[in-house]
């Protein structure tokens, strides 16, 4: 078996197949950002810290600078920016302006996609529950109440939906 | 930048036959949450990058009547949320809750945390007071069952050699054990621990019967607590017979002071957690933090 010094993937990205090339140490985050043109992901420390780069990942919320980019080979990503039509994710920035839960806004991308997969898989959170599921999301603007109340917002909406 | 190499064997045979072939300084990868910072920080010293994250075959957790088995590539999301573990052992589900944050957990597995060999480790704090067993695999020495008191040798360094692989972790199924693990960290999330405990116990009344107790960053790696294990078997859980348990333990563990604590508060946190373990022991799945 070889060992590879540029990698060749096929991947697909909010819905679209790219093939491309990327070197055997760069990470998912890299990729995403110079040769993707997902510039919605953002970089903030690049070594798993602050959670402005999450994405969905085969179905799962994760750090992309925590990824290599050679393991995104035949995977599914999405980025805030291919989920940006989904309803849930509407909701959730519509509420996160409603509160004022964007302030720089460097964390947001990060911390939208982070709660919007938590909200899909946890309908009925209460607010500890929203503020361990957004753990690894740094913001330092809000002090995150705004951002939990944000999430928590839609959240009781969803759940006086269902009744 | 340094010439890196990648290379994603599928199966577990094809791993260790590269392992065993390759003259590279080989480094496993699989979720990656240690890797990719050890590059940012350039203290990443592999030159070839060996993917096993798509060997199917080394994730999930089997149960059968006597042993509870966790493949090397199960993520801690998944540990955290199996009911086996939740009810057959308490303590690691709740390091699983406490390890770094929901979304690392999604991609750091419990092969990846044993191979680094933190002193730190979450999860193998709870491990060691599970009794647990290393299954390391390689072409030349085949399967081996390793005790976890017996894998770990110092800060970053265990027993496995270049051609090793973990393949899973398991340890028996004790009914009537009781377990609780604490992490005192600086932060609720992605703290590395100033001191983690976790102890073990099975009671008769109200007389201990077994009991084992482990610490993390109090020494170079995980240890268990001995002389405070012997103390308590035998005897009933009183307010005195803690109390003089909670001395006993600190004189078993050999912290350092760095930049999340001194020597001396780590000395004295020693005490206060293996108390409020043995508590939290005892209400059974009774999480104390």
């Amino acid at each position: 078996m070889n060992f590879e010094k540029d990698v060749a993937i096929k991947v697909n990205i909010n819905g679209i197949e790219i093939r491309s090339t990327v070197a055997a140490a760069e990470s998912l985050l890299e990729f995403l950002r110079k040769h993707s043109e997902t510039v919605d992901v953002k970089c903030g420390c690049s070594q798993g810290d602050c959670g402005t780069c999450t994405v969905v990942f085969e179905g799962q919320t994760v750090k992309s600078c925590l990824v290599l980019a050679a393991q995104a080979n035949t995977k599914e990503i999405w980025t805030l920016k291919g989920l940006e039509k989904d309803p849930l994710m509407q909701k959730l920035q519509e509420s996160f302006v409603r509160h004022g839960a964007v302030q720089c806004g460097f964390c947001t991308p990060g911390m939208l996609v982070a709660a919007r997969g938590f909200l899909e898989n946890n309908p009925n959170p209460d607010r500890a529950g929203i503020r361990d599921a957004l753990s690894g999301n740094l913001c330092r603007c809000t002090g995150y109440q705004k951002i939990v109340d944000a999430v928590w917002t839609v959240a009781s909406e969803k759940a006086s939906e269902r009744v | 930048m340094s010439d890196y190499y990648y290379v994603a064997p599928t199966s577990v045979g094809e791993s260790l036959k590269i392992l065993h072939q390759s003259d590279s300084k080989i480094r496993i990868a699989a979720g990656c949450t240690n890797i990719m910072p050890d590059l940012k920080n350039k203290k990443n010293t592999d030159s070839v990058f060996m993917d096993i994250s798509g060997l199917e075959e080394l994730r999930g957790i089997q149960s059968d009547d006597n042993i509870i088995r966790i493949g090397a590539l199960t993520t801690m999301n998944q540990i955290l949320h199996s009911e086996v573990i939740e009810q057959g052992a308490t303590a690691l589900h709740q390091a699983c809750r406490h390890f770094a944050d929901p979304l690392v957990r999604n991609r750091a597995t419990v092969g990846g945390n044993l191979a680094n060999a933190s002193p730190a480790a979450d999860s193998v704090v709870p491990l060691f007071v599970l009794n647990a067993f290393v299954t390391v695999e390689s072409m030349e020495n085949g399967k081996r069952e390793i005790p976890l008191a017996d894998f770990l040798v110092a800060p970053g360094k265990s027993v496995l050699g270049p051609d090793d692989l973990i393949t899973a972790v398991s340890f028996s199924k004790d009914t009537g054990v009781k377990s609780c693990f604490i992490k005192f960290g600086l932060r609720k999330a992605m703290a590395i621990s100033v001191i983690s405990i976790g102890v073990a116990l099975k009671l008769d009344d109200h007389t201990v019967t077994d009991i084992r107790i482990a610490l993390g960053s109090v020494a170079p790696t995980p240890i268990r607590a001995r002389q405070t294990e012997s103390y308590l078997t035998g005897r009933e859980i009183s307010p005195e017979v803690i109390k003089r348990a909670m001395e006993m333990v600190k004189s078993e563990i050999t912290p350092i002071s760095d930049i999340r604590a001194s020597k001396e508060y780590r000395t004295h946190l020693a005490g206060i957690l293996l108390r409020r373990a043995v508590e939290g022991a005892l209400i059974e799945g009774g999480d104390i933090v």
